[in-house]
């Protein structure tokens, strides 16, 4: 390939995973990629649409009840109000408040909390794990045996759990996730710091007399990311997937807060069975297809990193 | 085979992470900060009674001997009285009556997604790059990406609301009364909590009929999750095994036909599948407490929620512990079974 800027033509195949997602070929190889393509493209668009609903939405207004103005409660949507410029291109819910606006402001919530959970979680588990595989014996044990009572509980349960002492509340929500997930994200990289520890590299540098730290920052951590990017990618999904969930139960986002998993309970409760389904069909297409794009951008990165499985069997 | 003795040392193993489970769920209950002598007699009782009521739970002892109570306790599945969502009932009496109804849910779920997601894999496999793979691959990843609180509400629309064909809520029609025990050759047993299968222990076909179709839409919503993971997982892990050298050995022996070949690598690309099943497990269980929210099932799910809400924590304690000791059992089985169809694992 013409982009490969490597002096040694013949490396040896085991060429570093994070040296793939380094060098450009990697990335060029993502952007034709069709399927990571559309999960950048939807990602993309999402964060703009969270972007402008930050920006220019007020969610005091949004969360606040409408009931008793001259906006009906339950409008079908592209109903339109007194005015022309109130079009209601999602219609109403039980309180009389703009679904579509509520939609697009639950992107904004679903992206900032998401990324809360999911950054925090993998900065604590490359911690958790690069400790645990440097330092052997007594220290990974503590460590990984505590991973493990956590990851003996499914994880909605063990959510549920920490949910029930910490209270309910998207922040509390987030807390518990983030305990829900660290121990995945540090099983991943210490099995993955496990193996540049056997590297001579990392012998021949203890030997120049670098420090514990430094081996572990400057060596370990970076020769062990490409793992857990893939894993932080795809866990983007589930983790606005998991958010929401705790909303639609009523343990996160707290009554008339615009998240999609509070519209969603609020669509089943109030319009299901009456066939009012603008109420839970467009926060869960918002939902959807932004897990969507997480799960097409962490397939195509996969793609990307292991080659032989595009290769068509004849 | 599966030697005895990697059962053992696996069991063994369960011991530490079991302890490990119920000192968390222990700890969960003094760090939530709740009086539970509070929470049962309520905001306006004297406190008198609540320092007695203290007194008789055992709330005033050390922490340590609290502890070591319930550690006992725990082993022998007793997690105490339910303060307030099934009040006065023994927490093990609840959830023995509500296991069942979260379990045969899963398993249908489970059953659904294993029919239709390993030959949608297989298929997806052999006609690699065809339209029928992108279809496949596309559906999978959509179904993955659907959570279970939706395409449950959007289930109950179409068919429910809009068609009328399937009950939205419930296990069965609310006419019908299902005796407590059945007989068999003059024996009266006990039931065993799952209603498709008890209405046909008490040879009742209507109510029979009328617990399939209750339970078809929270199945299929459970299903459709399972049956996306499932086939990812057969279609990858069927691709990676058509490339060993065996499969290019009997390639080069003769077995001509992709089909054929397929078959010689079924039973090796299951080996993965199987974990993915067992872990899969936890999440089912997770959507099992979704979907039951949705459906209003009485399972351990909406328990659970019920419990959460009403601070209830023996109740709480009691179904996350049975949760997990479930999970770590599904994921013992698998362990054993993986070990059965690779043997090398028992190294």
């Amino acid at each position: 390939m013409s982009t490969e800027t490597t002096e040694n033509p013949t490396e040896p195949a085991e060429r570093g995973l994070l040296d793939r997602l380094r060098s450009s070929q990697f990335l060029s190889e993502l952007f034709s990629n069709r399927i990571a393509l559309t999960g950048i493209v939807i990602i993309a668009t999402m964060v703009l649409v969270a972007l402008y609903a930050r920006v220019f939405l007020d969610v005091g207004v949004l969360a606040d009840s409408r009931l008793g103005g001259t906006i009906p409660d339950r409008a079908p949507p592209g109903w339109v109000g007194p005015a022309p410029a109130d079009t209601y291109l999602f219609g109403t819910d039980a309180a009389a408040r703009d679904i579509f606006k509520r939609t697009l402001y639950g992107a904004w919530i679903a992206m900032k909390f998401g990324t809360i959970a999911v950054g925090v979680s993998t900065v604590a588990g490359i911690a958790l794990g690069t400790v645990a595989a440097y330092y052997s014996d007594l220290t990974d044990n503590v460590i990984m045996r505590t991973m493990d009572v956590l990851l003996a509980f499914p994880s909605l349960l063990l959510a549920l759990a920490l949910v029930s002492i910490f209270g309910a509340g998207l922040w509390k929500a987030t807390a518990a996730l983030i305990l829900v997930y660290t121990p995945r994200f540090a099983r991943v990289v210490r099995g993955a710091a496990l193996k540049v520890l056997e590297d001579e590299y990392i012998e021949a540098t203890e030997a120049l007399g670098a420090t514990d730290p430094r081996v572990l920052v400057r060596h370990v951590v970076p020769n062990s990311l490409a793992p857990i990017t893939v894993q932080s990618t795809l866990n983007f999904g589930l983790a606005i997937i998991d958010i929401a969930a705790l909303s639609f139960l009523g343990f996160g986002a707290q009554a008339g807060m615009p998240s999609w998993g509070k519209m969603l309970a609020n669509g089943v409760s109030n319009g299901l069975l009456t066939g009012k389904w603008w109420m839970s069909v467009f926060p869960g297409l918002f939902l959807a297809i932004t897990v969507l794009g997480f799960n097409l951008l962490g397939d195509g990165m996969r793609d990307a990193l292991d080659p032989r499985m595009r290769e068509t069997v004849d | 085979m599966v030697s005895k003795r990697f059962i053992l040392k696996r069991l063994l193993l369960l011991v530490p992470v079991l302890l490990g489970v119920a000192t968390f769920v222990f700890v969960i209950l003094h760090l939530s900060g709740g009086d539970p002598a509070r929470v049962i007699l309520g905001q306006r009782a004297s406190d008198a009674r609540v320092l007695e009521l203290r007194q008789n739970l055992g709330l005033n002892d050390p922490l340590y001997v609290q502890y070591g109570r319930f550690l006992l306790d725990a082993a022998q599945l007793d997690f105490g009285q339910s303060y307030k969502v099934a009040q006065g009932q023994s927490v093990r009496s609840v959830l023995a009556s509500r296991l069942p109804i979260t379990i045969e849910l899963a398993l249908y779920g489970q059953v659904i997604g294993l029919l239709i997601g390993l030959p949608l894999g297989v298929i997806s496999a052999v006609k690699q790059d065809s339209i029928v793979d992108h279809l496949g691959r596309v559906g999978a990843l959509s179904g993955i990406s659907i959570p279970i609180y939706w395409s449950g509400p959007m289930l109950i629309l179409l068919f429910s609301t809009f068609l009328g064909i399937f009950p939205a809520s419930g296990r069965i029609d609310s006419t019908m009364f299902l005796a407590d025990h059945w007989t068999l050759f003059g024996t009266e047993l006990p039931l065993t909590g799952m209603v498709t299968v008890d209405t046909l222990l008490l040879g009742r076909l209507e109510a029979w009929f009328s617990a399939v179709r209750h339970m078809f839409l929270p199945a299929a919503t459970i299903g459709i999750y399972s049956l996306a993971l499932i086939s990812r997982m057969m279609r990858s892990s069927m691709l990676e095994v058509v490339r060993q050298d065996y499969m290019r050995t009997a390639r080069a022996k003769g077995q001509g036909s992709k089909i054929t070949i397929m078959k010689h690598g079924f039973r090796n690309a299951l080996i993965p599948v199987v974990t993915v099943i067992g872990i899969q497990f936890g999440t089912l269980l997770g959507g099992a407490v979704l979907t039951e929210t949705v459906f209003s099932i009485n399972g351990i799910g909406t328990t659970i929620v019920a419990a959460i809400n009403a601070t209830d924590y023996p109740l709480v304690q009691g179904a996350v512990l049975t949760f997990a000791l479930l999970f770590t059992l599904v994921n013992l089985g698998v362990d054993i079974t993986y070990s059965y169809l690779d043997p090398r694992i028992q190294q």
